[in-house]
């Protein structure tokens, strides 16, 4: 019995075509699985699990040099201890701002990786940085503190004086750290008098700080229990340089989605704006997405 | 026990017009009254909510709940609510609100019983002060508070930055359980 050829040629065209079906079957399976989890979520949301993408821009503004000081935990280290990123705005006007935001953050880079729920202890350590401070250079220098430790589906965060750690979800921002400045204690003087609050603003001294890095026994603010984060959250940390050139109500205008593009926006924008007085600026920018594996 | 701070502030109206009852027992009973300027209460009514509320540390929640409805009938928007460390139980009416936060997130209470446990934290309020607010701002100055108090003061800060307080009255009330207290 001998072979027959025609038969094995057909039999390959058969096989070759069954593959091809299979492979753009898979093909297209997986497009619609991906489609479909990146709109609807992936199982249970509680067990998803989140990931960064983080960019970060620092602009000299119109002072004569760059007091702002950024720290980011490497990206790498991630899964194992989260991400910790920080923002210290030395005070203007101040001779030593520069070098007390630069300790600030050469001490957050020392403390890392941070406990995630050690806050209270992480907090104290911040203080107990902010007294040496204190001694060494007697105020004549300061700086502010913002810093957020995120973790899986979940953030913590410090905050000293007056820069800013915005959430940004379903496009509304949200400063989530209250401003450590004179201007809340004369709000909370009037409101316990029962009187309106618009004298607060209008008085020169309102922005001045009351609590800051460089001070003695400064109140760390700190997060008692985590924030959860979802996907398509963004989280700002920056200086207030950038939000004084850009009212929060335009924020939407300029965020992306991702982290790059959102950094660009906003950078373009303050130096869009020619603010003669404008400060440095300096900003960290996470975006919180699903990850699919 | 329950740490509480009820902020009462006439805003930029002429008066007062919300009204917020008290009874400070084993648990804390709280009558929330969200006035809008085209709702009326008279004195009278005002008094016999408030005596049933002085008087309703051995009432049921349901029981208090029934006495008072037949003043408060006429009313859109009010909140009943009796907390102790392990459950708060609300009764809710139109635009007043209570949340709590859990697990990182605020959730808004529903109507009826929800287990507590230390160190949950809870705030009740009026439509106008939330007008102001949105939940991720409650949240991050709750979980940043030491004090029911500061919760406060930190939200009345975020409001004033909107509207100065120059708006309607502000009412509400944070809520911290310290059950090793």
């Amino acid at each position: 019995m001998g072979i027959d050829f025609k038969d094995i040629t057909a039999l390959q065209s058969a096989v070759y075509a069954a593959f091809i079906l299979f492979f753009l079957t898979t093909i297209v399976f997986i497009w619609f699985t991906v489609v479909y989890i990146k709109k609807k979520g992936f199982g249970n949301p509680d067990d998803s699990n989140l990931y960064i993408d983080c960019a970060y821009f620092q602009e000299v503004g119109k002072r004569p040099s760059q007091q702002d000081s950024v720290f980011i935990s490497p990206l790498g280290d991630y899964k194992k201890y989260g991400i910790t990123a920080l923002v210290a705005d030395g005070m203007g006007g101040m001779e030593f701002g520069g070098d007390i935001s630069e300790k600030v953050a050469d001490f957050v880079e020392q403390m890392c990786p941070l406990s995630f729920f050690a806050t209270e202890q992480n907090a104290d350590e911040l203080r107990k940085l902010s007294n040496t401070l204190y001694d060494e250079y007697n105020l004549s220098g300061g700086s502010t503190l913002a810093m957020v430790h995120i973790s899986e589906n979940y953030m913590n965060y410090y905050s000293v004086g007056d820069s800013d750690i915005i959430l940004v979800r379903d496009g509304v921002p949200t400063i989530l750290n209250p401003r450590q400045n004179y201007m809340t204690l004369l709000i909370k003087n009037l409101c316990r008098n029962n009187k309106q609050t618009q004298q607060a603003y209008s008085n020169p001294k309102s922005r001045a700080l009351i609590d800051f890095m460089g001070n003695k026994n400064p109140r760390v603010i700190y997060t008692k229990k985590p924030i959860r984060i979802f996907d398509g959250d963004k989280i700002i940390v920056s200086s207030d340089g950038l939000t004084d050139a850009v009212p929060l109500r335009l924020f939407h205008h300029y965020i992306k989605d991702n982290a790059t593009a959102t950094a660009v926006e906003l950078k373009r924008a303050v130096a869009s704006r020619k603010r003669p007085k404008q400060d440095n600026y300096t900003a960290i920018i996470f975006t919180v997405k699903r990850s699919l594996l | 026990m329950i740490e509480n701070y009820i902020l009462m502030h006439k805003g930029g109206q002429e008066e007062y017009r919300d009204s917020v009852f008290v009874n400070y027992s084993s648990a804390l009973t709280i009558a929330l009254l969200y006035l809008p300027s085209e709702e009326e209460f008279s004195v009278a009514d005002e008094a016999a909510v408030s005596a049933l509320v002085q008087g309703s540390s051995k009432m049921r929640f349901t029981d208090l709940s029934e006495s008072i409805y037949p003043i408060l009938t006429n009313l859109k928007n009010y909140m009943l609510i009796r907390i102790d460390d392990k459950y708060i139980n609300i009764e809710r009416h139109g635009r007043v609100y209570a949340y709590i936060v859990q697990n990182g997130e605020l959730k808004m209470l529903p109507n009826g019983m929800t287990s507590l446990e230390d160190g949950d934290r809870v705030i009740c309020c009026t439509g106008e002060f939330m007008r102001s607010l949105n939940d991720i701002a409650i949240l991050s100055d709750a979980v940043i508070s030491d004090s029911a108090e500061e919760w406060m003061d930190n939200l009345v800060c975020r409001i004033s930055d909107r509207n100065r307080l120059s708006e309607g009255n502000l009412t509400a009330v944070t809520m911290i359980v310290r059950s090793g207290d």
